[in-house]
């Protein structure tokens, strides 16, 4: 697929396309400098030139200064001038489609109800691009992402400036205050992570974008080159009592079967008693001993108040 | 090579779009640019032209200019077919696009998001931001192949996949999409389950492999009662009362449609969505929790901690 080649790779269609979309590009922008033209196609500068110097060469059957395109981008600048059957940008396809109706339906979930004349706009928007690209309406999107976090993020990465953040951490249940250095946005099975130097940690991070609740801009010293104190991981062993998805997908376990035992690893003794919890009964934790029996105190002290 | 191949394609759509009529082989091989060598490597160019400027997303029309007489096939571009039309545009309107276009940064989508925002630029309407969000939230599209299945939802195909089920088995699945949503950074797929004839909702990171595309059943209509933004709404009208100690159980917090404070622990009302995973994240804060209501779920808090205990003890 063109999505995994380089930008600069010379695929002739990707060309084309690009330059069919130059056209319409450079007529409502009269006057561009090449630099920037370049950047709004994500070429080199050198590539943007090549591409111009082709689309010179194009226009009408006949092929005299007439029926020719007329570019000039010698100056540095760039001007089109009789292009009229390419003129108006090409509709859009049903892949470009469908990034915009998620994109606007995402947008709509984070925009308070109050704001009636965006809302509408955006169903508009909406059914207008589905009938176009043949879609039906039958996409929602929304995201768990506060926009104030999302804000403050991408400024702090464009910036390079830091942030303090309030971060939900799972395993303990706690909320905690650090004060990080971002660095990029990583996707990784479905979650956005922010990687970061965390200057709790002295050392780089990845947080779940997610998890953040809240962040606001701070000013940060250079990342301290102290060693980082590396927490040791803790093993630990569990027998499948029934067999479930659940129990699968928390343990990234696959082939579960009554009475399988596994083996594994993490940097938390709350995430492996909160996991066998969580599992109901499904598994049973072998060892470390003393997170089962501090485990099997606590399901007992639950299970007083209920019965109590 | 590349640079000439490029050109005969953009004079190809040039000759295309500006006539009205077909335009003939014969009249395309004698006039536009680029079309060289024995009359086979012509028509040879010209098949994989066509088939290039499809791949682009242009129509190219096939007919005769005079149905009448058994003509040569002629060929034109349709300007209402090819130009972006989306009825007119405010510049509210455009703004709006532009901020939903960068939801993808990052994701896969991101480069289709960024070719359809230069087509919107290139309308020439100035993008007006005050008033507006100032950014948008992000969106991953988990690695999935998103224009495969709306293609699938739009064509009524059918889409065959192998599902793993609560109690872990593997089961066959075909079904006739008809909605695509993002929750809590999943992706699930809602679908007509063709054996059973039901409407059916899958969570993407539960199908094994990959999905195969199969042709769809003649005259599928979409439930009537369908809506993909209700999706998520609760099925039964109950809410969980719980009580949460002060200061924990931010998850959970974030479920509640109303919290209320009895000193040490805070009272939350939860809609149920599903009594299983409500029960987990329940279980996963330990005493940090207390179950009042309902009985179902209560119940099934205490079995799964007399499980625990009997296997721990």
């Amino acid at each position: 697929m063109a999505k995994n080649e380089s930008k600069n790779a010379v695929s002739p269609l990707e060309r084309t396309s690009r330059l069919l979309d130059l056209v319409p590009y450079i007529n409502t922008h009269q006057g561009i400098s090449l630099v920037e033209l370049a950047e709004v196609f994500e070429v080199s500068t050198d590539q943007m030139i090549s591409d111009l110097t082709t689309l010179w060469m194009c226009g009408l059957p006949g092929y005299t200064p007439l029926e020719l395109m007329d570019l000039d981008f010698e100056s540095g600048y760039v001007t089109i001038r009789n292009a009229p059957t390419l003129a108006r940008p090409r509709s859009i396809t049903h892949e470009e489609g469908v990034a915009l109706v998620l994109g606007l339906d995402v947008l709509r979930s984070g925009i308070s109800s109050e704001r009636i004349d965006l809302i509408e706009a955006i169903v508009s928007l909406s059914q207008r691009i589905a009938r176009l690209v043949n879609l039906p309406l039958a996409l929602s999107a929304s995201s768990n992402i506060s926009q104030e976090v999302t804000t403050s993020v991408k400024d702090a990465i464009a910036h390079r400036s830091g942030l303090q953040i309030s971060y939900h951490s799972l395993y303990k249940d706690e909320i905690s205050s650090r004060v990080i250095l971002p660095l990029e946005i990583l996707d990784s099975q479905g979650y956005l992570y922010l990687h970061a130097y965390c200057f709790t940690a002295l050392d780089f991070r990845h947080f779940r974008i997610d998890r953040i609740q809240s962040a606001h801009s701070v000013e940060v010293e250079k990342p301290s080159t102290a060693l980082p104190v590396n927490p040791e991981k803790i093993g630990f062993s569990v027998k499948v009592v029934r067999p479930t998805r659940d129990v699968a997908e928390r343990f990234e376990e696959s082939n579960l079967e009554a009475g399988t035992v596994f083996k594994g690893s993490s940097f938390s003794q709350h995430w492996i008693a909160r996991s066998i919890l969580a599992s109901g009964g499904a598994v049973e934790l072998l060892s470390p001993e003393e997170i089962r029996s501090e485990l099997a105190k606590r399901a007992e002290l639950i299970l007083n108040r209920y019965e109590g | 090579m590349v640079s000439r191949k490029s050109e005969r394609l953009i004079n190809l759509t040039i000759a295309l779009l500006a006539t009205k009529r077909f335009v003939t082989k014969s009249e395309i091989f004698e006039t536009i640019e680029g079309y060289e060598g024995s009359s086979e490597s012509k028509e040879r160019m010209f098949e994989r032209d066509k088939d290039d400027l499809r791949s682009l997303g242009i129509e190219i029309e096939v007919g005769s200019f005079d149905p009448l007489f058994n003509d040569e096939a002629g060929y034109r571009i349709k300007q209402e077919r090819y130009q972006l039309d989306l009825g007119d545009i405010t510049t509210l309107e455009i703004s709006l696009l532009s901020l939903a276009a960068q939801a993808w940064q990052g994701a896969s989508l991101d480069d289709a998001a960024q070719r359809a925002l230069v087509k919107l630029n290139s309308l020439g309407i100035a993008v007006d931001d005050a008033n507006l969000p100032v950014s948008i939230p992000f969106l991953s599209d988990g690695g999935l192949d998103l224009p495969k299945i709306t293609h699938a939802i739009a064509e009524h195909q059918i889409l065959e996949f192998i599902y793993r089920n609560y109690d872990l088995s593997e089961e066959n699945r075909r079904v006739v999409p008809i909605g695509l949503s993002t929750r809590s950074g999943y992706w699930y797929l809602t679908g007509v389950d063709q054996d059973i004839e039901e409407v059916r909702t899958f969570r993407f990171d539960r199908v094994i492999g990959s999905f195969t595309v199969k042709k769809g059943p003649k005259n599928f209509e979409t439930p009537e009662n369908f809506d993909s933004q209700n999706l998520f709404e609760r099925v039964e009208n109950i809410d969980a009362v719980i009580d949460v100690r002060r200061g924990k159980g931010t998850s959970l917090r974030a479920l509640a449609s109303s919290t209320k404070s009895i000193g040490e622990w805070d009272q939350l009302q939860i809609p149920i969505l599903d009594v299983k995973s409500l029960s987990a994240l329940i279980l996963w804060h330990g005493d940090d929790v207390y179950v009042h209501s309902p009985m179902e779920l209560r119940e099934s808090i205490v079995s799964s901690l007399k499980e625990i205990v009997k296997a721990h003890g």
